[in-house]
């Protein structure tokens, strides 16, 4: 770099400095929209990683990876133990025997309990550790080996979730368990890790297992394994978190969108800091031109001071992103663990996301910025800073802005119809997204242009005509607030649909009054005390199994006859009516060619339709015909209803899994008295009402993690706006003191001011509204449909609409009030003065 | 039998020193150190570490007393109620092409608290195993490792006909009696079975199986021997099963504590002479600090005729003459050994210097062959190196 230069631009840098002390507004709006772009795109990053990372790192309980798994045959719900002592006497010693389920504390919270043989565990990690592990990191920490493998009352917990709780103890199936906290990089999770020989005792499966880890390599025994093993059990590799990752893989990107939404809303508030520090310091630029210094230092300075900031809110946003992660881990592990059945590991983080996170900052800001330099590089020396050409100059970016809109807009068009698998679909959505406040200024201009000419001359035609004259100034954070409000509607109207789909699906699902789900063991007995009592009206029952189809898993199931015609909701089917079609589908069962019917997203995900034919690995090879298919909501997994005779001609579970009653009375009472007969836990049973608002609790957590940052991200373009109309007001305080001396009192200007820019405002929120429309339909009907596999009807909320236009109003409203009321302190000659200053 | 105890003694130092020990891998080995080198005060002191490992009840276990009546074959199975135990097999085999094989195989027994568990469940217990296995060559050493808590079907010592496995590395006699015996390891890098058999009596070392493990008579163990054990069998070497034939040694013991706080290691020899005797000869190397006197000493001369000579701490004299680095650490392969009433100067040195065990316990053990005042052949076994 030669000498001149830099002298230069390190001369530029000082003035800028000192520029910035003068007005520290204009540093603070640029950093401020770096660190909330930053932040919000670190949290969810973080968020995200940790969750996809927790499936994939999954070990078992104090010991390694598993590779392979041995799990109970399609028809049993456990292995007999004697199977993993038989393994181990086939001489795969690196085995460990695992005994899960859920215990309900006397609070009535609900815990998976592992249990494991503890000593299996410990010594194939050492094993994996290898040799001199005597240097372990994980210290301060011991296990009383002789008391947990003596089956005593021990219970390992996380040492953060021992600290969540009150006492040292926890009460699980009526014992009192002393908790040993172990520390959480042992990744425990929410999870409780007893030995097996008291895990057996708590979830009441004497002799039984859940599955066997292995964790050495039998790829070349697999077949011996097989052979042994017969039908007791399935021998699998284990797929490293895979099968999880791809059934959450719509969820992470469904964040994975919100939080690029957020950044670009963020950049948008910084872009428009910048700009709006280089419309003030034009002047000084020129200036300083004139003073010999070179174009080139001036630019380098600029890039300088822009690396400067980038850096500094990039830091600041990535330690705010970290414990905005922090934050939403919870809320995130809540929904995965309660829809996916995924544990999710205390956090981790990386440096590199703040590398990532300040190059791509930087790498958008310049972007962004670029041609705000070059427009300054081009600047003629003797140019003063004429409002016409500004004019012109928003003229014509507003023409460009509008064009590429329109492409963008069009491409979408052109291949969103195409368009079968959500990712495509999501970008797609992507250049609608951006689309959308490209074309914000030149609507605006048009939509003032038409309330221009209605409006009556004088003061008011002046109000409206300048109106015009803010929107180049202001658009950028009109964009920001438009892609914040219209993200915030469509999100809005999705989550209104499907709850309102949902609780019509229910409705129609639901039919019984009670539903229970008593032990295996207590289920004859049930059926025949309930058959004895002639108050309950109908006795309907569903088997239930968890298999593969298509190398997914699958829930097969089967009810009695009377309830699958009665609450199967049909999308699709293969006949004239439904009476047509259930008389095919029963009558089918006995035939070679039985026909199933199967849900909404397995249908959509394997993209089956009515007449296709699949098999599931709990039935052998049978060819099954798809009769139908049957909306479902918030199942994960995919289902697949045969028919009962075929369920028994198969030989799977004999028992019902679960039974619904309608009963004539007072079918709360009955449920209490059945509930106390057969020591039945809450959990077991269910009436109708408490179902539904599970239900409904349980989807409305789906879309609580999203909802929080669809807030977030309006907050950010709140803050956006309202630094954007802060700043404008102080740029026109010359011209509002001009008027002023004209002989405009105070209150009209106040007036004037206000309605200005809340009439802004108000022209985004209805350009939002059209635009909020369409990105929910798109959402609704493309990306949900696709990702998740569930159709809903679009419902539109007013409420919801309305209050994102009062929050908009509110944040420009003060934004306004703020500097106006400043003003009305300071001498009139020092806002006149500040246009040349 | 000595063996066990000399891996103990430099494991006691190391826990003391690692008292933070770790959760999971550490606490193994801690676990075996204290079990086996039975330095049972200091853990108390080391609360987060050995202490809680081992269970807070330290007492409680059996002392080891003189004058014990020993009872075959009852005394081949567990003796739940002392705090450590070993069933101990070392083998000097030659192939039918003449290369020499030592083999080795332990089951340690370690109990973790001495009441029984309360609990019903089959997977209580309250005691714990871990089983060693090893082949060394002039070129080649593997050694293994297994671990399981006691369980009847998993690790245990059975009798009718008496079994001591873990998995699926079993001991299987064929009645009441330790032979004659299948025993068969199968592993990665381990695989043999051998049938055992011996014509001659038991050897109760020490006084009269009483064992005394220091110069004050603190620590003791009761230890006896099978010294004179004929082996034939299969040996897995280089992916090939082979024929081997030779002679073994079997060495039982247990304890409630092994070695006092300052004994830092042993060195262990089993020893078979030319003239149809065994020697069993070990040292207890007592703090570096102190002078040699502290060490102590302990021998028997047996015969296949069941009768032999106890040899006590201060006829015996031994000294390491070379020294050999494994991993940078200096370990005595080579051995002069004299005891002048039993006309007894021997060289003793390695078939392998690199005979040592990366298991949850390091330890050198391997084959010997020996010069001097007779030839023969043995197993020596350092610990605390």
């Amino acid at each position: 770099m030669s000498n001149p230069l830099f002298r230069g631009s390190n001369i530029c840098l000082q003035v800028f400095l000192a520029h910035y002390r003068q007005s520290p507004l204009q540093a603070g709006a640029i950093i401020v929209g770096i660190i909330l772009a930053v932040t919000l795109l670190t949290g969810v990053r973080a968020t995200n990683e940790n969750a996809i990372n927790s499936y994939s790192s999954a070990t078992e309980l104090l010991s390694q990876q598993a590779k392979w798994l041995i799990t109970p045959a399609a028809q049993q719900k456990s292995l007999d133990e004697q199977r993993y002592i038989e393994l181990r006497g086939l001489g795969i010693n690196q085995s460990l025997a695992v005994v899960q389920g859920w215990v309900t504390d006397d609070n009535q919270q609900r815990w998976q309990l592992q249990g494991s043989d503890i000593i299996a565990a410990i010594s194939a990690l050492r094993t994996a550790d290898d040799a001199a592990s005597q240097g372990s990191p994980f210290a301060a920490f011991s296990l009383p080996l002789a008391r947990i493998i003596a089956g005593e009352p021990l219970v390992l917990m996380s040492q953060s979730a021992a600290q969540s709780l009150a006492k040292k103890h926890l009460v699980l199936s009526g014992s009192t368990l002393e908790v040993v906290p172990v520390d959480d990089s042992f990744n425990l999770g929410n999870r409780l890790l007893v030995d097996i020989s008291l895990a057996q005792q708590l979830l009441d499966k004497p002799g039984q297992l859940s599955y066997i880890a292995i964790f050495s390599d039998i790829s070349h025994q697999q077949s011996a394994i097989e052979q042994w093993l017969t039908t007791e059990g399935n021998l699998s590799e284990s797929d490293n978190g895979d099968s999880m990752k791809a059934l959450t893989n719509s969820f992470h990107l469904n964040l994975t969108a919100m939080s690029l939404l957020a950044f670009i809303v963020g950049l948008f508030i910084a872009y428009n800091g910048v700009r709006y520090s280089l419309l003030k310091r034009k002047r000084l630029i020129i200036q300083l031109q004139q003073q010999g210094i070179m174009k080139l230092a001036i630019m380098t300075a600029l890039g300088s001071e822009l690396l400067l900031l980038v850096l500094v809110g990039s830091l600041v946003g990535f330690i705010l992103g970290l414990q905005l992660s922090y934050w939403l881990q919870p809320m995130v592990s809540v929904t995965l663990e309660q829809l996916y059945g995924a544990n999710i590991l205390p956090g981790i983080w990386r440096w590199q996301w703040l590398a990532q996170a300040t190059l791509l900052t930087l790498a958008a800001a310049l972007l962004a910025c670029s041609s705000l330099f070059v427009e300054l590089l081009r600047q003629p020396l003797a140019q003063s800073s004429g409002q016409f050409s500004q004019q012109k100059n928003a003229h014509r970016a507003q023409k460009w802005q509008m064009i590429s809109a329109l492409t963008l807009a069009l491409i979408a068009l052109i291949f969103m119809p195409i368009s079968q698998d959500y990712r495509i679909t999501m970008g797609l959505l992507g250049l609608v997204v951006l689309a959308i406040p490209l074309s914000l200024p030149w609507l605006l201009v048009r939509l003032i242009n038409a309330i221009a000419a209605i409006s009556p001359k004088g003061l008011m035609g002046y109000q409206i005509a300048e109106t015009k004259e803010l929107i180049p100034p202001l658009s950028l954070a009109m964009m920001a607030m438009l892609l914040a409000l219209t993200a915030n509607i469509s999100m809005n109207s999705l989550v209104g649909s499907f709850e309102v789909t949902l609780k019509q699906w229910l409705n129609a699902r639901l039919h019984a009054d009670l539903y229970l789900r008593p032990p295996k063991n207590q289920m004859a007995e049930l059926q025949h005390l309930l058959s004895q009592d002639k108050q309950v009206t109908g006795i309907y029952k569903q088997w239930l199994t968890k298999t593969t189809s298509q190398h997914s898993p699958i829930f097969l199931l089967t009810r009695d006859r009377y309830s699958i015609e009665n609450t199967t909701v049909i999308k699709a089917a293969n006949g004239a009516s439904n009476d047509q079609l259930w008389q095919r589908y029963f009558d089918a069962a006995n035939t070679s060619t039985p026909q199933v019917i199967v849900s909404e997203p397995f249908a959509i995900k394997q993209k089956l339709n009515v007449g296709d034919s699949i098999t599931v690995d709990a039935l052998g090879n049978i060819q099954l015909i798809i009769a139908a298919i049957y909306y479902d909501y918030g199942n994960p997994y995919g289902e697949v209803i045969i028919p009962p005779a075929l369920w028994h001609q198969a030989k799977l579970n004999t028992e019902p899994l679960s039974i619904a009653i309608t009963y004539s009375g007072d079918f709360d009472a009955y449920g209490l008295v059945l509930q106390q007969k057969f020591a039945l836990p809450e959990s077991l049973i269910y009436s109708q009402a408490r179902i539904k608002a599970q239900a409904i609790e349980m989807f409305k957590r789906t879309f609580s993690i999203t909802q929080v940052l669809n807030t977030l991200t309006l907050l950010v373009a709140a803050i956006g706006l309202f630094s954007a109309c802060y700043m404008l007001t102080q740029a026109r305080m010359a011209p509002i003191a001009r008027l002023y001396t004209l002989g405009v009192n105070r209150q009209q200007l106040t007036v004037m001011v206000t309605t200005q820019m809340l009439l802004m405002v108000l022209l985004t929120c209805l350009v939002a509204l059209p635009t909020g429309a369409i990105l929910g339909y798109l959402l609704i009907h493309k990306v949900t449909l696709q990702a998740f596999g569930w159709s809903i009807a679009m419902v539109w909320d007013w409420q919801a609409y309305f209050d994102v236009v009062v929050l908009a109003l509110v944040a420009s409203a003060l934004a306004v009030a703020l500097p106006l009321y400043r003003q009305t302190r300071r001498p009139l000659i020092s806002s006149l003065q500040s246009d040349v200053l | 039998m000595n063996r066990l105890r000399r891996w103990t003694i430099k494991h006691c130092a190391m826990a003391r020193t690692l008292a933070c020990s770790v959760l999971t891998a550490t606490s193994l080995t801690g676990l075996t150190s204290v079990l086996l080198l039975g330095c049972s005060e200091p853990q108390h002191s080391t609360s987060s570490g050995m202490g809680g490992l081992m269970g807070e009840t330290q007492t409680g276990f059996t002392e080891v007393v003189p004058k014990r009546v020993f009872r075959f074959p009852n005394d081949h199975l567990a003796h739940n109620d002392y705090r450590q135990e070993w069933w101990y097999l070392t083998a000097n085999l030659t192939t039918e092409t003449g290369i020499e094989v030592g083999l080795q195989w332990t089951q340690f027994r370690v109990a973790l608290s001495a009441q029984p568990p309360s609990s019903t469940s089959n997977w209580a217990s309250n005691q714990l195993y871990m089983a060693h296995s090893a082949i060394t060559t002039q070129t080649q050493h593997f050694a293994e490792e297994r671990w399981s808590r006691g369980h009847t079907q998993l690790a245990a010592v059975t009798p009718s006909p008496l079994k001591i496995q873990l998995d699926n590395w079993q001991w299987l006699s064929q009645g009441e009696d330790l032979f004659p015996a299948s025993l068969n390891i199968a592993s990665d890098k381990v695989n043999y079975r051998l049938q055992l058999s011996t014509q001659a009596p038991y050897q109760l070392q020490g006084d009269g199986g009483y064992s005394v493990k220091s110069a004050n008579a603190e620590v003791a163990s009761y230890y006896y021997s099978q010294p004179f054990i004929d082996v034939t069998g299969q040996v897995m070497l280089d992916g090939e099963l082979v024929n081997v034939a030779g002679q073994a040694w079997l060495d039982r013991e247990w304890s409630s504590q092994f070695l006092t706080k300052q004994q830092q290691g042993w060195d262990w020899f089993a020893l078979r002479l030319d003239d149809g005797s065994t020697l069993m000869l070990f040292q207890l190397r007592g703090d570096d600090k102190e002078a040699s006197s502290n060490h102590f000493y302990s021998g028997r001369r047996m015969y296949a005729d069941g009768s032999g000579e106890t040899i006590t701490s201060d006829e015996i004299q031994m000294s390491p003459t070379t020294w050999h680095d494994i991993d940078g650490k200096p370990h005595p392969v080579e051995w002069q050994v004299r005891i002048d009433n039993q006309a007894i100067d021997l060289h003793i040195s390695p078939l392998n210097p690199n005979a040592k065990m990366p298991l949850s316990i390091t330890y050198w053990e391997g084959p010997i062959s020996i010069t001097g005042s007779h030839t023969g052949a043995g197993y020596m076994e350092l610990t605390g190196y």
